[in-house]
């Protein structure tokens, strides 16, 4: 064993007895390098000693789950300040993945934080944060809630304080050296001027503070991220800045020494340098955390203070401390502090915060009510139901937070181009600086060049001057933070922006994947329809139609299925008598059977009566007759002899066919799958406008269809609820579950709808076409930025323009492509869906009837 | 203290070979600037600087990372 060894205490999960602790200590007994085991079953944890040279806590952990127990992972949000680009993000990943004991590390750059899956016990929060620090960062633990917002606030405030402190630094005094540097071209103005200024060694002192003040950061960053294998865009300005600097010091100290002596001391490009990066970091931190902006809308809805009443007594509480089962008291113009049931009173509540919905929705007792809503008129009582993190607030914005802070599979790439742009362009820097060492000086250098936008000439600069020059330049004007800002900005701006709309994707690959979808399958029955069926036809083959009735009532009494309350509720208002069958059973997909005063009743769809050999086939004309209007027809039969007819039907939701209108404009395939026959479901496809139907298929077979589409090589959306058709949502390339209310957590699916309203299926597919363009926009400027860039700053075309870019107007150009990609993003926040006018063919429609559910 | 005990051996292991590395290449440069062409002393001296600098800073992160994945694999 080695000299340093370490002990551990490692959660166990799934251990019920003495032979479990046994198994556990044999397990971990048996890994070279661990001593000292002891298993306690009442702490569910494994105590141990062991060498880290030899056994890894991962070791440890394969240990205990190869005798099948777990090691359950805790995780932790750390916020990370001062990331700038796609490369810090890796550097602060690979620092924390190094740590023994982290699993999952996914690292955000836009929302500053590190999200990671530790072993308690094996590494503690404290280290993680050293490793940050290590690697030229700062980190804290993540607070939740309105903490949390709180401290992000204030983390970019001060950032952005900071950098406009040193902004207001450099640029005051780079401007004052760039009018000494153009003293002899200001013409009349030199006349209020002091001549000391044009001094180059007063240009040189006015030029120092700057790049050891402002500029300083950016030296000791790189030089801390260097120290542990890591390379970032402060290397970048480091280099550049201090070649800048280092040469045009050179010259004004020892002129005659040959790096272009006067004529080439740059000061003006190192101040000019730092104050323009200056700018590009206090724009972007301007700028960046208003990608954010929809989650912190979410998080100030958060209400601070509650009324509850407590042993008859009204108190007002922190809305944190409000527990279940406590009165809360609401007055007009308050926030709903937590979720909960109306017991009494009545008001009108904006619920548009969370669900979109732009119209106050009535309350009344027994409603349901949803904490950081606003009650708008009266006030009432509630009892509430979620308190804390349990929230739909709380779960809404875990949600969006937890989309954010993940990966789109786009963004690979872009992570892989930033994260060896640094070294390649150092690479390239060199090679250009050899290039025009060698070759290019000799070739193409002409005294009167100048660069680009200055009539500054380079006369007097030297071979290594010149080279030099344009290998910083290389440095400058590359710019990797586009490239890595370009699909994170844009995914959280979209799924901040879709959450406003009531819309919740689970991560920026839901938005990744609906953006390629181009069939969508909806399930009929409560999604495309309201799932309220009612009887409408009742034919008699033997005997009365009530008769028919209340024997198809008598067997769907104790069904649960949607078509058989309606039966029930039908054969009630009729006020037929309905007694309990004998027996019952239900067979899904197809019907029910039960024995009522020792007949056998048989209530279902025409497999069932073909499987049972009931022959209807002389009144079939008259079952087809009512599934032409799109009816759904269910058959009864009595002691195996046709009975009568029972006709059902439901009523399309009232914007289903705009809905499904919109989609088609969008160029998506509609499909519908139903349980109902064939001729049936085509009657309501044709009412809606679907173009393919899938009819006759029992629930368990959803997923199936599903995936028959996808072997057809469709990018397929499944709209349904997230209960009964979770197979399906979870086959399909991207569920999206309708309706779920406000218990986001459960619900399964890529994308959660939180209103009943369908149009929101085009909202989602609309946000994310727009979500897509945008990363597709700022990776495509944020690449041909750099490709046109870097050979520009290279001198590629000075052979045939006698131009070269200078290192200040590279480093321009570099802060303001980075900040066109934020700019660009925040684009998003303008998105509006595009609905239409509520359609005269829909509000037309919304009262024809359509068939009831058949057992889907 | 044992992670940074690690990580100052990594360090001072890895100097050992990015220092070389980025000295011969200066060597290099500063060799075929004196024999290619007539290059003012300064030139060649800056030139060989600036060449040590950049592969410094390209070698010292490679290094230094390869360095650290090897150490991981042994372990």
């Amino acid at each position: 064993m080695g000299d340093s060894l370490a002990n551990i205490s490692l959660p166990v999960q799934g251990m019920t007895c003495t032979s479990c602790v046994s198994h556990v200590e044999g397990a971990l007994r048996e890994l070279a390098g661990v001593s000292d085991v002891v298993v306690n079953l009442s702490t569910n944890k494994a105590s141990l000693t062991y060498d880290p040279a030899l056994v890894k806590v991962t070791d440890l952990q394969r240990a205990v789950e190869g005798v099948g127990y777990s090691v359950p992972p805790a995780e932790v949000t750390l916020d990370v300040q001062g990331m700038t680009c796609a490369s810090c993000v890796a550097h602060v990943e690979g620092a924390l993945n190094e740590l023994d004991g982290v699993g999952e590390v996914s690292v955000n750059l836009g929302l500053g934080t590190a999200r990671l899956k530790y072993i308690p016990g094996a590494v503690t929060i404290g280290a993680m944060k050293r490793a940050v620090q290590n690697v030229g960062y700062t980190a804290s633990e993540r607070r939740a809630g309105a903490d949390a917002m709180d401290r992000e606030r204030q983390a970019r405030e001060e950032e952005i304080k900071r950098q406009g402190r040193n902004l207001l630094i450099a640029g005051s005094i780079g401007m004052i050296v760039m009018i000494g540097t153009f003293y002899d071209m200001l013409g009349p103005f030199r006349a209020i001027v002091p001549p000391f200024l044009s001094f180059k060694w007063v240009i040189g002192l006015l030029t120092t503070p700057i790049v050891f003040g402002p500029g300083r950061q950016f030296f000791t960053n790189s030089w801390r991220g260097l120290k542990h294998g890591v390379t970032d865009m402060n290397l970048l300005y480091a280099t550049g800045i201090g070649a800048a600097y280092g040469i045009a010091l050179i010259n004004t100290l020892f002129p005659d020494a040959g790096f272009g002596g006067e004529g080439a001391t740059f000061f003006e490009s190192a101040a000019l340098l730092t104050a323009f990066i200056i700018l590009g970091r206090w724009l972007e931190a301007l700028t960046r955390g208003r990608t954010s902006e929809a989650i912190r809308k979410l998080m100030k809805l958060q209400p601070k203070i509650a009324r509850v009443i407590r042993n008859g007594n009204e108190e007002e509480i922190s809305a944190e401390e409000v527990e279940i089962d406590d009165l809360v008291l609401v007055r007009p113009g308050e926030s709903i502090p937590v979720d909960g049931v109306i017991l009494e009173g009545y008001s009108a509540v904006d619920e548009s915060m969370l669900t979109g919905e732009s119209l106050p929705v009535e309350k009344k007792a027994q409603d349901q009510v949803i904490g950081g809503t606003i009650n708008k008129t009266g006030a009432f009582k509630f009892k509430a139901t979620r308190v804390g993190k349990d929230t739909a607030l709380a779960q809404i914005i875990k949600l969006v937070e937890d989309a954010q802070a993940s990966k789109a599979p786009i963004q690979k790439l872009a992570d892989w181009v930033a994260g060896h742009f640094i070294l390649g362009v150092h690479l390239l820097a060199m090679l250009v600086f050899v290039f025009w060492f060698f070759f290019g000086f000799q070739q193409f250098f002409d005294p009167d060049s100048s660069f680009i936008l200055s009539p500054y000439k380079l006369g007097e600069i030297g071979v290594f001057g010149f080279s030099l020059l344009l290998s910083v330049t290389v440095l400058v004007i590359s710019c990797p933070c586009a490239v890595g800002l370009a699909t994170p900005s844009a995914m959280m701006a979209g799924t901040g922006k879709a959450a406003e709309l009531g819309v919740l994707f689970k991560g920026a690959e839901a938005i990744e994947n609906t953006s390629k979808i181009r069939t969508i399958i909806f399930d009929k029955t409560g999604t495309l329809t309201k799932g309220e069926p009612s009887v409408t036809d009742t034919i008699a083959l033997s005997g009365s139609e009530l008769e028919v009735l209340r024997l198809a009532a008598i067997a769907e009494k104790n069904s649960e299925h949607p078509l058989g309350e309606a039966i029930v509720r039908a054969a009630a208002s009729q006020g037929l008598q309905l007694e309990d069958a004998a027996s019952f059973d239900s067979i899904p997909g197809h019907g029910v059977e039960a024995i009522y005063a020792g007949r056998e009743i048989l209530l279902g769809n025409r497999k069932l009566m073909r499987e049972r050999q009931v022959d209807f086939k002389p009144f079939l004309h008259q079952a087809e007759r009512l599934e032409a209007d799109g009816k759904t027809v269910m058959f009864i039969s009595l002691d195996g002899q046709p009975a009568g007819l029972v006709a059902v039907a439901d009523t399309l939701k009232e914007h289903s066919i705009e809905a499904v209108k919109r989609l088609h404009r969008l160029g998506l395939e509609v499909a519908m799958i139903t349980g109902d026959n064939r001729r049936t479901a085509e009657a309501i496809a044709r009412m809606v406008g679907i173009d393919r139907v899938l009819a006759e298929v029992l629930p368990q077979d959803k997923a199936e269809e599903v995936i028959k589409l996808q072997a057809q090589g469709k990018k397929v959306a499944m709209v349904g609820d997230g209960v009964n058709d979770a197979p399906a949502l979870a086959q399909a390339d991207v569920g999206m579950a309708i309706g779920s209310g406000t218990d986001v957590a459960k619900e399964t699916g890529d994308i959660i709808l939180i209103k009943d309203d369908i149009r929101d299926v085009v909202v989602a597919l609309e946000v994310a076409r727009a979500t897509m363009r945008k990363v597709r926009q700022n990776l495509f400027w944020a690449f041909v930025y750099n490709t046109l860039g870097i050979p520009l700053g290279a001198g590629l075309f000075y052979p045939f323009i006698s131009l070269i870019i200078s290192p200040e107007l590279a480093g321009l150009m570099m802060a303001f492509s980075s900040v066109s990609v934020t700019l660009n993003t925040l684009l998003l926040k303008r998105f509006k869906p595009g609905r239409l006018e509520a359609s005269i063919a829909s509000s037309a429609q919304k009262r024809k009837f359509v068939p009831a559910p058949a057992g889907d | 203290m044992e992670h940074e005990d690690v990580e100052k051996a990594i360090a001072s292991k890895s100097a050992r070979i990015y220092l070389p590395i980025s000295l011969g290449a200066a060597l290099l440069f500063f060799l075929a600037s004196s024999l290619v062409g007539e290059f003012p002393p300064v030139a060649r001296f800056g030139g060989s600087a600036w060449v040590a600098l950049l592969t410094l800073i390209i070698s010292m992160p490679v290094v230094t990372s390869r360095l650290k994945k090897g150490m991981r694999e042994k372990a």
